[in-house]
């Protein structure tokens, strides 16, 4: 090895070392999305900034090392530095690259799965109905149902009668449960400010547990192809309140909704009326 | 009609058959309409339910399945077999060399044609054809994403070319690499003749028109709403359109299905003697490993669309919960087979990518069995992932965990042919001929391709980007970055042996430049849309992220334009203007390289015996003696 190729590889390997250094301290200080507006959101912010500060090292050494050979070996071509052929496998760097990437890729699922399972956020199928009550203490989740069919989602509070509104509101520090089903095809509720995307699939109760931390007016949409208007199935009118506002509101709309709410079961999971039958 | 070129062989006078042969392409699209309205009325008349304005949606599935029937039918494809079932005698040598196209000019690319060279030829046609059409659909698509609300398009005009674009592209990339250079390329580096099964190659090849045709016609149908991943019960729900996307999609699943059968079985029966495994050349390892995964999950494919149209004709409610279905069932089919077949897209551009690198670095392919080791990996656990798409679904919460190692670990596999790609470039002098600078690419975008799926593997993180943009650019990054690049540098390569002409090399590396920057400025855009929150398939979006789109908008039309400035100079270089190709001009040590341009019919007079890799560029050995003097090496070519 030439005294110019080992200054060309330290030149290459100091622009590396400068960018993955910059580029990490710029992933790790600056706002991830989702961003904070949820725990959901919060623990999935900081998973896709290790991710992140993990990859962009490799990603720019693998970049570099591929710059180099590309370039550094033009800009230096005596004929010392060029190897006619004898490497056709030498096994040290073999090994030293596999177990690297396996030791990677263990370590990143077993983080994968550390962070799902302290999340907790879906449990999937379940179509028997758990233990009914209304939230007694922050610590007991608040139910919502997530009613999805072509174009728009409607929102069942079970633990308040039964009520449904066409807009979510839902009370901020508050563990909320959304079970989430839909009444005709395939859709998807993603409320992306607070980190939660569950399918809407007919049926089935996807059920998806969050808190959301910060009060505000967000986005809610489909997104799953669901047929013509899946584009127009959103709306910006999604409200994290406190919960004094939130209790405000939902005696409002149990209010509006007494003259039906008195026909149907104080505490219900089951939505009425059934879906109907295919075909009729 | 360009197929009337009379080709006659010996003596007599053209028989009937080979007179009906040579209209084969005229008499398919006959048999095409006939076999739509037969089966139109038979459909409509038997089972049809009738109460469609459009039409009874059994008379739309029959009729396109026997239009297919016909189109194969006049194109020749029944000759043989009904011939054999009546007992008349097998053809002479002289039928067979007819049918393989000696002597045909040009008109042989215009039928059923046996060769292999031929039948390459016409998959490059075809793909650059989808390719073209399915960017068009692309180009509308950006133009009404340009504003958050509907513009140009209309909810149902949007969504019929989101489907269109979308299926086009997927046909498009299942054949972009094994189509023209799997088929041209691989009986040649294995020292055959021909392909195992010539007819069936026919076949494959010759189910793509139809294919194509079928689902564009889905426009005079109402279209489809389902995008390419066809999601029941939605399809359930849809008009007619529907059925084209149903029929279409099985007529490739098919080919992908018989294109994997006859490669397999040539590699393992047709190499030469001589000819070991340990001595195949890296792209036809792609090339037989890709052959498994399409026998193995097409058939998936095949069942699901099957039971969709029972759902959509006999209400069989396989997909619909009311009816005792479920939704799961097609995800799952769709997906056993959706995985395996985005590694159908690029184990056989990862071939063709470490075929070409050394002749370019001038040097032995670095670590040729683990550059094996890597494809059969991906091979194996591209079975073993599907259900990663299925995350957020709701259903077996318990497996996450499971999937999301697998997924993660192909990465291992994947990364070996990176560290061949490296080992291979490390203390090389490389050539900087314009494939290279397309493997170069290749190697870049299908990196971002891949570190953007570890996000995805990852449940947590898939949680959020799930079912955005983010995975839209992802697998753009891997098919339109990684698969099409290796289309493109293929093109460049190995057009100079497929045609005898090669394209502007100048002209070629400005649309090389053109087309890398504006792809990533295309999809980079794309990954942050995505990352801050908008859901695909949708033409409405919220205000917030108007500027990334414009700009991804703006980038798109230029990489629209990029890809069409390759198709002319491809045009102008290889059919208008011809500029005549240096035999061998990348100085390649490959056998395929070493046969007279054009190839022979039957690629070689004598069937080479003594066969070493590719590669050996220290010693300056042919990969075998082909008996036709070798173009000295030496002396750059640009
Ligand atoms: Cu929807
Ligand atoms: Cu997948």
């Amino acid at each position: 090895m030439t005294e110019r190729r080992r200054r060309y590889i330290r030149m290459y390997a100091l622009v590396w070392f400068v960018l993955a250094v910059a580029g990490d301290i710029g992933l790790a200080l600056g706002p991830t999305p989702p961003f904070q507006a949820s725990d959901l959101a919060s623990s999935q912010s900081t998973v896709i900034k290790i991710l992140a500060v993990i990859a962009w090292p490799v990603f720019s050494a693998v970049v570099a090392t591929i710059a180099f050979t590309l370039f550094g070996n033009r800009v230096a071509p005596h004929e010392g530095d060029i190897d006619p052929g004898k490497l056709r496998g030498d096994s040290r760097p073999q090994i030293a690259w596999i177990s690297a990437s396996i030791v990677i890729v263990l370590s990143l699922a077993v983080y994968g799965t550390v962070a799902l399972a302290s999340d907790q956020p879906g449990a999937g199928i379940s179509t028997t109905s758990a233990s009914l009550r209304q939230p007694a203490s922050p610590s007991d989740p608040l139910e919502v149902q997530v009613i999805a069919q072509q174009w728009w989602f409607t929102y069942r509070y079970p633990t308040y009668g039964g009520v449904e509104t066409p807009q979510l509101v839902i009370p901020v520090g508050q563990k909320i449960q959304f079970h989430v089903t839909s009444l005709d095809v395939v859709h998807s509720f993603w409320f992306y400010a607070l980190g939660v995307k569950a399918d809407a699939v007919p049926l089935n109760d996807n059920v998806f547990t969050v808190t959301p931390t910060q009060t505000g007016t967000y986005r809610v949409q489909c997104s799953e192809l669901c047929g013509l208007w899946h584009g127009n199935m959103n709306a910006d009118d999604a409200m994290v309140v406190s919960s004094s506002d939130f209790a405000a509101w939902i005696q409002q709309q149990q209010a509006m909704d007494a003259p039906i709410l008195k026909y149907l079961p104080a505490y219900s999971h089951t939505y009425e009326p059934n879906p109907p039958a295919y075909g009729t | 009609m360009a197929a009337v070129a009379v080709a006659t062989r010996g003596t007599a006078p053209p028989s009937l058959s080979r007179r009906l042969h040579e209209w084969g392409l005229a008499l398919a699209v006959v048999g095409a309409a006939i076999g739509f309205f037969v089966g139109y009325a038979l459909g409509s008349l038997a089972i049809g339910d009738g109460d469609n304005s459009l039409g009874s949606n059994a008379g739309i599935l029959l009729g396109y399945s026997l239009s297919a029937v016909g189109f194969l039918a006049g194109m020749g494809f029944f000759n043989y077999p009904i011939a054999r079932l009546l007992g008349r005698p097998v053809p002479t040598a002289d039928d067979e060399a007819y049918l393989h196209g000696e002597g045909g000019g040009l008109a042989r690319y215009f039928r059923l044609t046996t060769d292999h060279k031929v039948i390459g030829m016409q998959y490059v046609v075809a793909i650059l054809a989808f390719l073209f059409v399915g960017g068009l659909g692309a180009m509308f698509i950006r133009t009404e994403l340009l504003t958050p609300t509907p513009t140009t398009a209309t909810a149902e005009s949007y969504l019929t070319l989101v489907g269109l674009h979308s299926t086009l592209m997927i046909f498009m990339a299942s054949a972009a690499i094994i189509g023209p250079f799997g088929n041209y390329f691989v009986p040649i580096m294995i020292g055959a003749r021909n392909m195992a099964f010539p007819r069936l190659e026919a076949l494959t090849f010759w189910l793509l028109p139809p294919a194509g045709l079928i689902l564009l016609s889905t426009v005079f149908l109402g279209g489809f709403t389902t995008g390419w991943t066809g999601y029941a019960p939605l399809a359930d729900q849809n008009v007619l359109g529907m059925d084209s996307y149903l029929i279409a999609f099985s007529l490739i699943g098919l080919s992908i299905m018989l294109s994997g059968l006859n490669m397999i079985v040539t590699v393992i029966t047709l190499r030469a003697p001589g000819m070991r495994f340990t001595r195949l050349p890296i792209f036809v390892w792609g090339v037989f490993l890709t052959s498994f995964l399409g026998l193995l999950a097409a058939p998936a494919l095949l069942g699901a669309i099957a039971m969709e149209t029972f759902d959509r004709t006999y209400l069989a409610t396989l997909f619909v919960p009311a009816g005792g279905g479920s939704p799961y069932l097609w995800e799952n089919l769709f997906w056993f087979f959706g995985h395996p077949e985005v590694y159908i897209f690029i184990l056989p551009a990862f071939g063709l990518i470490m075929e070409m690198l050394p002749v370019f670095t001038r040097r032995p392919l670095w670590g040729y069995r683990v550059a094996i080791g890597g494809l059969v990996g991906v091979t194996v656990l591209s079975f073993m992932v599907w259900q990663h798409h299925l995350f957020v679904s709701g259903l077996a919460p318990a497996l996450r965990p499971f999937y999301m190692f697998s997924t993660e670990a192909i990465s291992v596999p994947t990364g070996l042919i990176y560290l061949v790609a490296l080992g291979s470039l490390w203390r090389a002098r490389t050539r900087f001929s314009t494939p290279m600078l397309f493997i170069g690419a290749f190697l870049f975008n299908f990196l971002i391709g891949g570190f953007t799926g570890v996000f995805l593997s990852d449940v947590p993180s898939d949680f959020t980007l799930h079912g955005g943009y983010f995975v839209q650019a992802h697998f753009h990054y891997t098919i339109m970055g990684a698969e099409v690049f290796a289309l493109m540098a293929g093109l460049v390569y190995y057009l100079p042996k497929m045609t005898g002409r090669t394209m502007d090399t100048r002209l070629t590396r400005f649309q090389f430049w053109a087309v890398f920057l504006s792809f990533n400025g295309t999809f980079l855009s794309l990954l942050s849309v995505g990352i801050l929150g908008m859901p695909r398939r949708v033409i409405s979006y919220a205000q917030y992220l108007q500027p990334l789109n414009v700009s991804a908008t703006v980038f798109a039309y230029l990489l629209g334009g990029s890809m069409l400035l390759f198709l002319g100079i491809l045009i102008w270089n290889v059919v208008i203007r011809p500029v005549p190709a240096k035999e061998n001009p990348w100085e390649s040590l490959g056998v395929e390289w070493h046969l007279p341009t054009p190839t022979p019919v039957y690629n070689f007079d004598t069937v080479p015996t003594k066969w070493s890799l590719p590669y050996e560029y220290d010693t300056g050995r042919v990969a075998a003696d082909v008996g036709h003097p070798a173009p000295a090496l030496g002396g750059a070519t640009p």
